[in-house]
This record gives C-alpha cells, structure tokens and sequence, in this order.
C-alpha cells in the first residue's frame, strides 16, 4: 500500500508537469484504499516537503531516511522510501538543475543565406549575406532577435564558439 | 544646380558599376570641355571603389552583428538546489540597428544572451552546417 502511493509520488515528482495524472493517480488510490481525498492530499502534501528539502540541500538517501524516521515514520517505509530516493535522485537533480535561473536564455536559431543581387544604390552587388534568427526566452515570453553577418563575421563567430565550447568541456 | 548634377553623375556611375575611363566619359555631352572631362573622369575613378563600399556598408539591412564577446560562468548554487557545477556561457552581441535608417548617429544595442552546454552544442552543429553550405555553394 505504502509502495503504492511512494510510486505514484515519485511519478509525479520526476514528470512535474503531469499534475492531472497525478491527481488521478491519487484519487484512483484513495478509492481503491477507502481512505477520503482531502486528507489523503495534506499528507501527501507533507510527505513531499521531504524530497524536496532534500534535494535543495543536497541529502544522501541516509538523511533522508533518517529524516523520516524522526517525522515518525517507521522503519521499513522510511527505507523504501529512501531507497526510492536514491534510484531517482539523478532525474530530480537534474531537473532541479534544469530550473535554474537563466537570463537570456538562447532557445532557438534559424538561419538563412543568400546573395544580395543589388541595391538602390548599386545595380549589382552579388555579396553573399548570412541572416540568423535568434529566439530568446525573457522572463516568460519569447523574443526574437534577427542579426545579419558579413561572411568573415561568420567565420570568427564559428570560431569563438568552438573556443567557448573547449572551454565549457574543461569544467565539464 | 552644378552640384546637383554631379551628384546625380557620381550616383549613375556608381550604380551602374563603370570602372573604366571610356565609359565615364562617354557620359559627358558632345561639346563639353576636353579637359575638364578628363579631370572629373580621373576624379570619379579614383573614388570609386571607396563610393562602392560606402554603399554597400549603408545599404538597408537587417541588424548587423558588429562586434561579440563572451564568458563562461559555473553556476554553483541556486534556489532549487545548493550544490552543484554547471557551466554555462554568456554571449554578448553587439548589434547595430539598420544603418540606412540611423544615419549618421548609428543605434547600437546590446544584447547578452544565456547558453547551456547542450544549446551550445546544437548552436554549434547549425554552424558547422551553415559552413558546409557556405563551401558546397562557393564550389560550384
């Protein structure tokens, strides 16, 4: 019954977004176990505070069973759950990590190139142009931003991002 | 009235892409001044590959990327977790608004942009096939 619900908690832990499937899951236990919804919802409530202290300070499945242990929770449950914990420790952290703040954050580049065939000003051009379209995530919206580069500009834009890439792998 | 009429002279002779002397020449009228041609002729040659790039560098154009710089950061602590090492790059890119329209105060703005390693890495792979592109069609 315990690993039942731990399943249903760590389903929705990892998978953040599926709120609607986590509540499903939650009623469909409560039901089949007789218990009534709402206080089933504030233990769970409480029951998460858990993982998610833990994960914001970095606990081994140790602290967290010991955790447990000291909210009153017994011994076996407070292992299995812990044993849970460890397993999916990886995912939650990298999720934790995947919500860190940004600024700026670069989503999306599109590009396109061509030939400039001529101008007001000049009958015939025929420089070659290269136009990239940046999408940028700002606060909550999309933006985005179009640049045009000279091929030269290119190549030492291709250039410095093979450095910064050398340098992102060293602190890898 | 005179300056008028050089200015629209200049303009045809850089639209139209004349280099040598004879085509320039022929522009002027039957009867005009022999000397006076040929002064203006070797004037408008020896200014004409700068009056190109003048006009090629103010033509209408999207922003253009005029200068970037970037830095890398490890990201070691946040909100939502209290250790970790995450590098992260910041790109600036300085950009110029279309400089057909900002005349002679050109606008340039700034803007810093956040990379992961794995955006980094796609940015990386469109490049590198924007390259390829670049060379397949210099080749044909």
């Amino acid at each position: 019954q315990f690993s039942a619900l731990t399943e249903v908690l760590f389903r929705f832990l990892t998978e953040p977004r599926e709120v609607e499937r986590f509540l499903t899951q939650l009623s469909d236990f409560a039901t089949m176990n007789k218990i009534s919804l709402g206080p089933l919802k504030s233990i769970v409530k409480s029951i998460l505070l858990v993982p998610n202290g833990a994960l914001k300070r970095n606990l081994s499945s140790e602290q967290v069973r010991a955790d447990f242990i000291a909210l009153g929770l017994s011994e076996e449950k407070a292992s299995y759950f812990a044993e849970q914990w460890k397993v999916h420790s990886p995912t939650l952290t990298r999720l934790a990590v995947g919500q860190t703040l940004m600024i700026n954050q670069l989503v999306d580049m599109e590009w396109k190139f061509g030939v400039t065939a001529g101008s007001s000003e000049l009958e015939k051009v025929g420089s070659i142009f290269l136009q990239l379209k940046l999408v940028i995530k700002k606060g909550g919206q999309m933006e985005n931003v179009y640049i045009e580069l000279t091929l030269p500009q290119f190549y030492s834009f291709l250039h410095e991002m093979e450095r910064v890439k050398t340098s992102l792998e060293s602190f890898s | 009235q005179l300056v008028s009429a050089l200015h629209s002279l200049t303009r045809h002779v850089v639209y139209r892409g004349l280099t040598r002397a004879e085509d320039i020449l022929s522009l002027f009228p039957e009867n005009f001044h022999q000397n006076l041609k040929n002064l203006l002729t070797k004037i408008i040659l020896e200014n004409l590959s700068s009056w190109r790039n003048e006009a090629q560098a103010s033509q209408i154009s999207l922003p253009r990327l005029v200068d970037m710089d970037w830095r890398v950061d490890i990201k070691t602590s946040s909100d939502s977790i209290s250790r970790m090492a995450v590098p992260t790059c910041l790109l600036q890119l300085k950009i110029q608004e279309d400089v057909a329209l900002c005349g002679n105060s050109p606008v340039v703005s700034a803007l810093t942009v956040e990379l992961s390693k794995e955006t980094l890495d796609t940015m990386l792979e469109g490049l590198g096939r924007i390259r390829d592109q670049l060379s397949a069609v210099a080749n044909k």
